[in-house]
Parts: structure tokens; sequence; C-alpha cells
């Protein structure tokens, strides 16, 4: 069984117990997991929306000519058209469907041309039902997730061998991704922090040069098959001072302490309070909050950035089969922005630990 | 996601450009009788509010609200902690945070007394957002998207430089690559490296690695063997401005070779046609005088919020001013698909014509 054999299977398997049935799924490359879930189409341009009937047969629309070209090569087994006008074709297409349950999701991105017509459509908030299962994977999904992390793994070696004093912070990610490229990543996430104190959080390359004794943060995500696995590191270019492996063992010391809880049965709450506990320990807790940081971490898989959360206010209970990556990435008052993060596996014995990466503070030559 | 290179380059698209654009929105919206226009961005949907700010998220999402009068409003879910990051790439506009920007947009407008409100393609916003901003004030929000149009149709020389600039560094990716390449990654893996370094913000390779098998493109896996005769395409996004460029190409030593540079040559010369409306015309007129058999051809410009969008094709003629376009154009040479893009800007007379 394929992949998306297997998710069409859960879907179906979701919507006759929710007694859906049609399903009316939104994405486009911001928020692609939904969408992807059924039809396996990674989307780059413009958006899409998927019919799912509960016998499993999907109709994909998407509003860019080029995609629909692109979806009809790339795809087996979805039914694939190009709509002039989305939100008013699907729309009317739903019409015709007459009176069954539609599900719909996400809520957050469901376009207005259509929440506006909710009633008239029989639409219902299908997002809870998506979320259970994009978040809680099935084990043919965390394979693919496990033979996705080499890259990740192998990203970070190409990011490393790239940076170089006097090198432009965009030309680094050039080399990385065309690796993916050659690799078979079909998409990646990454942003990129360059410099000392004066760095407060990581971004898209600004054309800043590498020079001595600059931190230089990433986190890559690559996509291989749908599927997001992330790396955190941190780089010096140069020998690190003693700030910067000192600031580093406090980041080293709370992840391991982060992945250490992860087991079924504790909340995000548990595991963001191991990581944040250390850093209170070293009288930086003022560093844990959201003036200085986002998250310590969250859920990866056909999104690169998913539930849970993993934050002290997050009670959702971690569960087996969920995919995260543990990150306590902040803001140290001494070094500035630094990162360092692992994607994992929840086991029924706790972390699968999937990136290999060694975790230390590299050191990069100058020259 | 976008990854590469943002930032804000004043000697490309200042804020003087944008600024003028901004006017020419405010002349709009006065004469349709709008006190305010607002419209929506992700890295999908940027080109609106790019076109007023020179500015794309490479995550999450925001909308910029336009009033009658002072600095335009970045509102976006992007937290304060990369504010300064913002500011530095989006610098004509007050930036507001909120993890609910629709409310706070809503309490901007309820505040301004702002009451008729466009939207640039409000079908296709978030109604989530809608529904926030509507809650949170008492304006009649209309569909902006025709008077966006009006706005946008008019070509700049800053626009299209930045066009021709894009085009400029697909042509130079693909002038490097190494034609005895034997797999799909030796050409996809090298195109995004040479557009990237050469500083672009974005860029999507796709590739049909045997064109007499399967002439649309797509992403394929980089192990994937070339064929004798093989189409790529490039799509480029540089400070904004996005262009394609596609390419058919002949593996070195085989026999295609003269057939492709043939169509290449003819794509050079249909690029220095206008993009205006009796372009069809024209190409057919090209295209006898080269003796080349024309299959089919499409035009791609920018849309609303949309980078690149479908604008005419040799199906359904062109009945709106561009201020540039992409013209993709099919033949056969023999036994030979062939399939090649080009960037169409206006020459300083057609822009002066258009404008």
């Amino acid at each position: 069984m394929s992949l998306l054999e297997t998710r069409r299977k859960r879907l179906m398997e979701a919507m006759k117990a929710e007694n859906i049935d049609l399903l009316l799924l939104h994405g486009s490359a911001w928020r692609n997991d939904y969408l992807r879930y059924a039809t396996d189409f990674g989307i780059l341009e413009g958006e899409g929306l998927a019919l799912v009937g509960r016998d499993g047969e999907v109709t994909l629309y998407l509003d860019d000519a080029l995609e629909a070209e692109r979806a009809g090569v790339e795809l087996g087994g979805v039914r694939t058209e190009h709509v002039g006008d989305l939100v008013g074709d699907v729309g009317r297409i739903v019409e015709r469907h007459g009176n069954r349950r539609v599900g719909a999701g996400p809520a957050a991105h469901l376009p207005y041309g259509l929440s506006r017509r909710s009633e008239e459509l029989r639409l219902s908030d299908a997002t809870a039902l998506l979320d259970r299962l994009l978040i809680v994977k099935a084990e043919d999904e965390l394979n693919a997730i496990r033979s996705a992390a080499h890259l990740a793994d192998e990203g970070y070696d190409v990011f490393r061998r790239a940076a170089i004093a006097g090198r432009e912070d965009f030309s680094m990610i050039a080399e990385i991704e065309a690796f993916f490229r050659a690799n078979g990543a079909d998409d990646n996430f990454m942003i990129i922090g360059v410099g000392g104190p004066e760095v407060r959080g990581m971004a898209p390359p600004m054309g800043k040069r590498l020079k001595e004794g600059d931190l230089v943060t990433t986190e890559l995500t690559p996509c291989v098959d749908g599927y997001f696995v992330q790396i955190c590191r941190t780089l010096v270019v140069g020998e690190p001072s003693e700030a910067q492996l000192r600031a580093f063992g406090v980041y080293h010391e709370a992840m391991v302490a982060g992945i250490d809880a992860v087991r079924p049965g504790v909340t995000a709450a548990d595991v963001a309070r191991a990581e944040n506990d250390v850093f209170r320990r070293y009288g930086l807790g003022d560093y844990v909050t959201s003036e200085y940081t986002r998250v310590r971490g969250h859920g990866i898989g056909l999104f690169l950035d998913t539930r849970p959360q993993i934050l002290e206010e997050v009670d959702m209970v971690i569960e087996e089969g969920m995919s995260l990556i543990v990150h306590p990435n902040t803001y140290h008052p001494e070094v500035g922005y630094m990162v360092l993060g692992d994607s994992l596996i929840v086991g029924a014995d706790g972390a699968e630990v999937l990136t290999k990466t060694e975790r230390r503070l590299f050191a990069v030559a100058q020259h | 996601m976008r990854r590469g290179l943002i930032k804000w380059r004043e000697d490309e698209l200042s804020a003087g450009d944008v600024g003028e654009r901004i006017a020419r929105l405010r002349g709009a919206m006065k004469t349709a009788g709008l006190d305010a226009v607002i419209a929506y961005t992700t890295l999908v949907r940027p080109a609106a509010v790019n076109y007023f700010t020179g500015f794309t998220p490479y995550w999450s999402d925001g909308v910029l609200l336009v009033l009658a009068e002072g600095r335009p409003l970045f509102v976006t879910a992007l937290s304060k902690r990369v504010g300064n990051w913002l500011g530095s790439v989006n610098p004509t506009c007050d930036i507001l945070h909120s993890p609910k920007p629709g409310r706070l947009i809503g309490e901007t407008l309820r505040a301004a007394g702002a009451l008729k409100v466009g939207a640039v393609e409000a079908d296709m916003m978030p109604g989530a957002l809608i529904g926030d901003m509507l809650a949170a004030s008492s304006v009649a929000l209309s569909d902006a998207t025709g008077l966006f149009a009006a706005v946008r149709a008019v070509p700049t020389s800053a626009e299209t430089a930045l066009a021709q600039k894009a085009d400029a560094i697909a042509s130079t990716a693909f002038a490097g690559l190494d034609l005895s390449a034997a797999c799909v990654g030796d050409i996809t893996g090298p195109l995004e490296r040479a557009v990237r370094l050469a500083g672009a913000e974005e860029c999507y390779v796709a590739i049909a690695p045997d064109l007499r098998r399967e002439s649309r493109l797509a992403r394929i896996d980089g192990r994937e063997a070339l064929g004798d005769l093989f189409a790529a395409r490039v799509s480029v996004a540089y400070n904004g401005v996005w262009t394609r460029r596609t390419e058919t190409l002949a593996h070195s030593g085989g026999r295609d070779g003269a057939a492709a540079a043939r169509f290449a040559e003819f794509a050079d010369r249909l690029a220095g046609l206008d993009p205006s409306i009796d372009l069809g015309a024209r190409i057919a007129a090209e295209a006898g005088r080269s003796d080349m058999a024309v299959e089919d051809w499409s035009i791609e410009a920018p849309f609303a919020t949309r980078p690149l969008k479908l604008a005419a094709s040799s199906q359904a003629p062109l009945v709106e001013q561009l201020p540039y376009g992409v013209l993709t154009l099919r033949a056969r040479i023999g036994d030979a698909p062939m399939v090649a893009s080009r960037v169409l800007t206006h020459s300083e007379a057609g822009m002066e014509a258009a404008a």
C-alpha cells in the first residue's frame, strides 16, 4: 500500500466515523498539509481545493495552469482540473452534491468566498478531524519521516562546509538548495542568523558576509515525499570563544532534558518546562519568554510546524506516533541567538531521535 | 517557503517608486468612494502587497491597509521578535503585530471612521481573517480586484528593470549548464544554485526529462535519467518580481542540437515584442517569417495577489493591458517537440503609450 493509499484509508475511516459525506480541503505552499494528505500534491503556486468522497475518490482543483499541468505528471490516482475561479467553480460543484454533509478545512485558511457560504453549502468544520490524522501518524508515515532524516543531516554537512568567512549568507542557501534538489528533497524551509549579540533571531538571508567570531545559526527542514524533518545547529566562524562554548552548554543541556522528557502521556508543557528549567537554573529565565523565543519545539510532518507547539502553556498530551522537534532556540544575552534541535518520533518508551548530526558548537575554518 | 535573499534595495525599487503607486491607488480609491483598501499577502499571494511595499513574507501572512492618508499599515501575525527584520525589508509601512490581524484591522478601521472598504481578491482572503475584521468594525466590504488591476496595469520603469534582471539571472543560469549531463539533478541542481547565487529571492525548477515521451514539465526526482531532448523551466523571484524562462535543451553530441538552437533563436526574436493587445497577430507574423509552426502559446502576467497568472493564450486573446508578461511557446521541428518561455517587457515607447 502506498503512503497515499494509507492516508486515504485513514481519511475514509475518519469520515465514516464522523458521518461526513464529502471533504473540502484547501491548500497552498504556505499551508499545504491538509491538501497533501488527500492528494499528495506539493503545490507551489496558486491555491488548490480537493474534494474527497467517502468512497475515497479525490478530485484536485488548481487555479494555476502550470501547476495543474505539473500535477497531471506527478500524481497518479487523483483527477486534476485547472479552474479559473477556484472558489466560484468549486463552490458550484459542492452545490451540485445536494443534501450531503460536507466537512471543510483548515478553518483558518478556507477562502472567504467559501466560508461566507458555509450555511448554504452545508459546510462543517473538519479541521479537528484532519488534525488528529496529521498529528498522530500511521507507521508508514513514520517510516517516511525516518527515511527523510538522513537528508537533514547531510544537508547540515553541506551547510557547514559552505560556511566560510567572507561568504554572503545567501550563497550558503544556494549550496543547500542545489544539494536538496539534486537529492530528492522537493522543498525545504530554512532561516539563518549571522552575527553576535546583536542577532535576536533568524530570518531569510539579508546579504550579510560571514566574519570571524560570528555565530551562524540555521534551521534546515528538507521535505521528502511531503514529510518535513528539521535540524537546528549553530556554528562559529573561527574558534569559539569561552562565552560561546559556555552558552552552548546550556542549550545542549536543555535539549537533552527536553528530549528525555518526551514519552507518551506527558504534555507539551512538561517537555517545554524541562527545557526551560535548565535556562532558569542558569539565571536565563527571562530568555525563555515570548519576548525572545517563539516555541521550544513543535510537531513535524506534512507541514513543518504543526501542533503540538512545545510551550509551557500547551497542555496537549504527547502520544505514541507523533513526530516532533525539540529545540530550545532562543537569544542569549552574552553571545546572541543560538539554536540546537533534533527531530524525533514518539515511541512507546520515549523519543526515537532521528537526526544524527553531532550535538556540538561547530567551528569552521576562516578561509 | 521563501529562503533566498530578501532585502530592501533602494536603487532597484525606491521608497519613491512605491509611494507613487500608493498615490495612484489613493486616486482610484477616491474615484470609487472607498475609505480604505486592504490586500492580503502570503508567500503564495504576495503580488499586490509587494507592488505597494516591495515586501514579501517568507512565512506567515499579513494584510496591508491603505487609508486615504498617512503611511500604509502592515498588520501581521509575525511576532514582534522579527519586527526589526520586518522594518528593514518593509520600510515604507508602519508595522503592527497581532495574533489576530483581522481584529486589529477592524479596530483600526473603526478608529479611522472608515465605512467603505475594498479588498483585493476578497473571496480568496482567509474567511477567518475577514470574519474577525467584520466583527470588530462596521464596514461595508466590497471587492477591489478590478480597481487594483487598473492601478497595477501601468508599466513602470522599476518593475520593467526588475523583470529584465530576473530574466537575465535565469538566462545566465541556463548558459552555465553542462549539456552532457546524465541525470535530472545535474540540470536542476546547478540551475537552482546559479539563480540563488545571483541573489534571487526564490527559484522553482521544473523539467521534462525526455520531451519526446512527455512534454509537460514537472518536479522530477534528481536521479532520473535525461533523454536526448529535454526542457527545463526556471521560475525566478527577484526583489518581488517573478519571471520564468523555459529552454529546450539537446544533449551534447545528440541529433537535436540544431533544432533546439533554431527554436531558441525564434523565441529570442519574440522576446522583443511588447506585451500588447495585438500580441497574437504579431506572434503569427513572426512565426510566418521564421517558417516556424507554433502549435500553442500563452502569456502569464501579474494579476491581483498572484505573481503570475495565465492572461491569454492562442485560444483566448489578450484583452487587458499587461505591465509585463511571460510568453510560453510550443512548436514542433520535425518529430521534436519544442517549448520556450521569454519575458516580454514594454519598450520606452510602449510604456509611454500604456501610461
